[in-house]
């Protein structure tokens, strides 16, 4: 999965970037308003958390200018607090509101919570025949066993089993993949998905020739 | 109120019932007066009258003989001599005739009779009416040749009129005054009822008078409760008429006007402190709780390490910021002050600044001319050390810091510019507000709280002095602090 942070606190923003990409999330950052809202508009984002307070264009103002036509889940993040705030927030077109200081852990719980809304899943666990992914803990099983992933697979699989049904092309799973920052090379999409075919099974990624990958 | 009595509206009141009473009083004792000596007129005359019938009965009744000779012709006759003084040569000689009738007349003994006596005071005869008991008192003057001629009350409630002749003939005629005495009587009485009823009648139309004009005061003492109470945001009605009452609610308006704005202060600045504050805390829990949640390498703990440090030693600012504030807001006068010499002060926070400014090839123009004030040195080198890392920050890389300072006509003056972007025309006024940044944006680079030109500009009004700013051309901006100089 991929996020974009839009926070002008320079320390503020590694310190979030850096707690996100533990995750294995791939981080975008921004450090203003205007600079936020052309990222977002390039898409390929799954979240975008959002500060409020921003010099040249705050909060508000981005939300708005990136509603309708966005609908990629944001979580708006601020030291403003009072109720008329939040309401504005949420009826600006945020789907989420953190006030500061949060405690990362529910920054991160959150930030699933919101993927998964997205991808119409109310619950955390996808069922997939005999493998089973459970994106609260953000692991994979197999017969009931954890099997080891690195992030990159992790990421991965989560996005193609949160799109199941549907066929994933290449270039959004470099987008949703790879932030801006990493070196991308083209097989390195195809190492993964069959690093995850060896381990869980051959039939887990089924291959669609010139369109992309999809899990059924 | 503890007591009734200490009621404005009681005391009004009571003030108000003794000033009537004593008007009142006053008034019913002079008409009572006026009365009486009204009624001593009349009896005065009634006595002339009854007098004048004694006299004119006497010298009938004592006609003295025709004249012995006759007048040569041509002349008119001799007048008889009707004269109290022969009355009285008739009474020392005995030969005094009283009518009957008249006596008759002087024996009446119901209230308003009259009485006389008529007597020589050398030889003790005399004639009195019947009526009259007892003696009256004779008047002990001495003849000297003029008629003594006077009014008096007896001490029986009687009028007299007492005539004494040179010859020492004395003639008192009187009337008892009982059925006056009794008139008056009535008459005071009635007047003092008449004086109670007036008085009840202005008792009761000062109450709702004063009833009148203590309810305008009820009710802004009522709506200057509910005010300080809870809703600051109300205000007291403006009278219709622009009295004493109006100023009174004008004033407390003001005054809670300032209250109001006072409180908003407070409040904004609680907002902004804790809302400033909401930031580094963020960055210290995310970092810690990140560190905390698997093993890191030791690069990444210094990493995280370094990030907690900024973060802290910004709070730590922004608190030390606050406490310095506070303490400026709290002392209203200056303690510990003495002689300052403004260049010295500059100079040495340049020298201080030196090691930034080279790092961004900032370079330090200073123009000193010594600038003697009276203050304390700390505050005032933390004034200057705000203006100047101010004037670092706020431009970029090779401008330059101009220092001025010296004395002028008003008193000293220091000022420090710089050539960045200035400040707009509309934000001058508010650049001194505590955390207002021109763009509204969290920039917390070089660790500035936001404090440091409040700071400063009361560091200068608590100094006597002000700091102004304005703008030089082509760009840059100019903080001046004017202090009175030191005497």
């Amino acid at each position: 999965m991929r996020l974009l942070v839009i926070e002008d606190d320079p320390i503020l923003q590694r310190s979030l970037s850096a707690t996100l990409r533990d995750e294995g999330y791939a981080v975008d950052t921004a450090g203003d308003g205007a600079e936020g809202l052309r990222k977002a508009r390039e898409g390929g984002h799954d979240v975008i958390l959002l500060d409020v307070m921003m010099p040249v264009m705050d909060g508000w103002a981005v939300l708005a200018a990136l509603r309708p036509s966005c609908v990629t889940p944001v979580l708006m993040l601020t030291a403003r607090d009072a109720v008329g705030d939040r309401v504005t927030g949420l009826d600006l077109g945020a789907d989420d509101y953190l006030v500061k200081p949060f405690d990362s852990e529910e920054l991160l719980a959150r930030v699933r919570a919101l993927i998964r809304r997205a991808a119409g899943k109310a619950s955390p666990r996808v069922e997939l025949g005999e493998v089973s992914l459970d994106t609260a803990a953000r692991r994979v099983l197999l017969r009931g066993e954890e099997v080891p992933l690195t992030a990159r697979e992790y990421s991965l699989f989560e996005y193609l089993a949160l799109h199941r049904g549907t066929v994933v092309s290449r270039t959004e799973l470099y987008d949703h993949l790879f932030g801006e920052d990493d070196d991308t090379m083209s097989n390195l999409l195809d190492v993964h998905v069959s690093n995850l075919r060896r381990k869980l099974g051959h039939e887990s990624i089924r291959t669609r020739r010139g369109h992309g990958y999809c899990i059924e | 109120m503890k007591s009734p009595f200490h009621s404005l509206r009681w005391k009004l009141q009571a003030w108000h019932a003794l000033v009537l009473l004593l008007v009142i009083t006053g008034f019913c004792l002079a008409v009572h007066g006026l009365a009486w000596t009204h009624q001593l007129k009349r009896l005065d005359r009634a006595v002339v009258l009854r007098e004048r019938e004694l006299f004119g009965a006497l010298l009938e009744a004592n006609r003295p003989p025709a004249p012995p000779v006759q007048p040569p012709e041509g002349e008119a006759p001799a007048k008889p001599r009707h004269s109290p003084q022969y009355l009285h040569t008739l009474l020392e000689e005995g030969r005094l005739q009283v009518p009957a009738a008249l006596l008759q007349s002087f024996s009446g003994t119901e209230p308003g009779y009259s009485y006389f006596i008529l007597c020589s005071i050398s030889s003790g005869r005399e004639v009195r009416s019947p009526n009259l008991l007892g003696g009256p008192a004779l008047p002990k003057v001495v003849p000297n040749g003029t008629v003594q001629d006077e009014f008096r009350t007896t001490d029986s409630g009687a009028r007299e009129h007492v005539l004494m002749s040179p010859s020492g003939a004395v003639l008192i005629v009187g009337r008892d005054a009982t059925p006056e005495r009794d008139e008056m009587r009535v008459f005071a009485w009635s007047l003092a009822a008449a004086g109670l009823a007036t008085w009840l009648a202005g008792l009761l139309g000062g109450w709702w008078i004063a009833g009148r004009a203590i309810r305008p005061i009820s009710q802004i003492s009522a709506t200057a409760s509910r005010i300080s109470e809870g809703n600051l945001r109300e205000r007291i009605p403006p009278a219709e008429v622009d009295n004493e009452l109006a100023a009174l609610g004008r004033v407390l308006n003001s005054t809670f006007e300032r209250l109001g704005a006072s409180l908003e202060m407070q409040r904004q600045f609680t907002a902004d402190a804790s809302h400033e504050l909401r930031t580094p805390v963020t960055i210290l829990l995310n970092e810690t709780q990140r560190m905390l949640k698997r093993e890191r390498t030791p690069e990444e703990y210094q990493e995280s390490l370094r990030l907690c440090e900024e973060a802290t030693r910004r709070m730590r600012r922004l608190v030390e910021d606050l406490l310095v504030l506070a303490r400026q807001e709290a002392a209203t006068t200056l303690t510990g002050a003495a002689t300052c010499d403004l260049a010295e002060l500059a100079r040495a926070s340049v020298s201080q600044h030196r090691p930034l400014a080279e790092a961004r090839r900032i370079t330090f123009e200073e123009a000193l001319a010594p600038a003697l004030c009276r203050g304390e040195a700390g505050d005032l080198a933390i004034l200057l050390n705000n203006l100047v890392s101010n004037a670092i920050h706020h431009q970029q890389d090779g401008g330059w810091v101009k220092v001025t300072c010296g004395t002028d006509e008003a008193g000293v003056f220091l000022s420090v510019e710089d050539r960045g972007p200035g400040i707009p025309e509309s934000e001058q006024a508010r650049v001194f507000e505590r955390f207002y940044r021109l763009d509204k944006a969290r920039n917390q680079t070089g660790g500035h709280s936001g404090l440091g030109l409040a700071i400063a500009r009361n560091i200068a009004q608590r100094h006597g002095g002000r700091l102004v700013v304005s703008n030089v051309e082509p760009t840059g901006a100019r903080f001046t602090l004017h202090l009175p100089v030191a005497r």
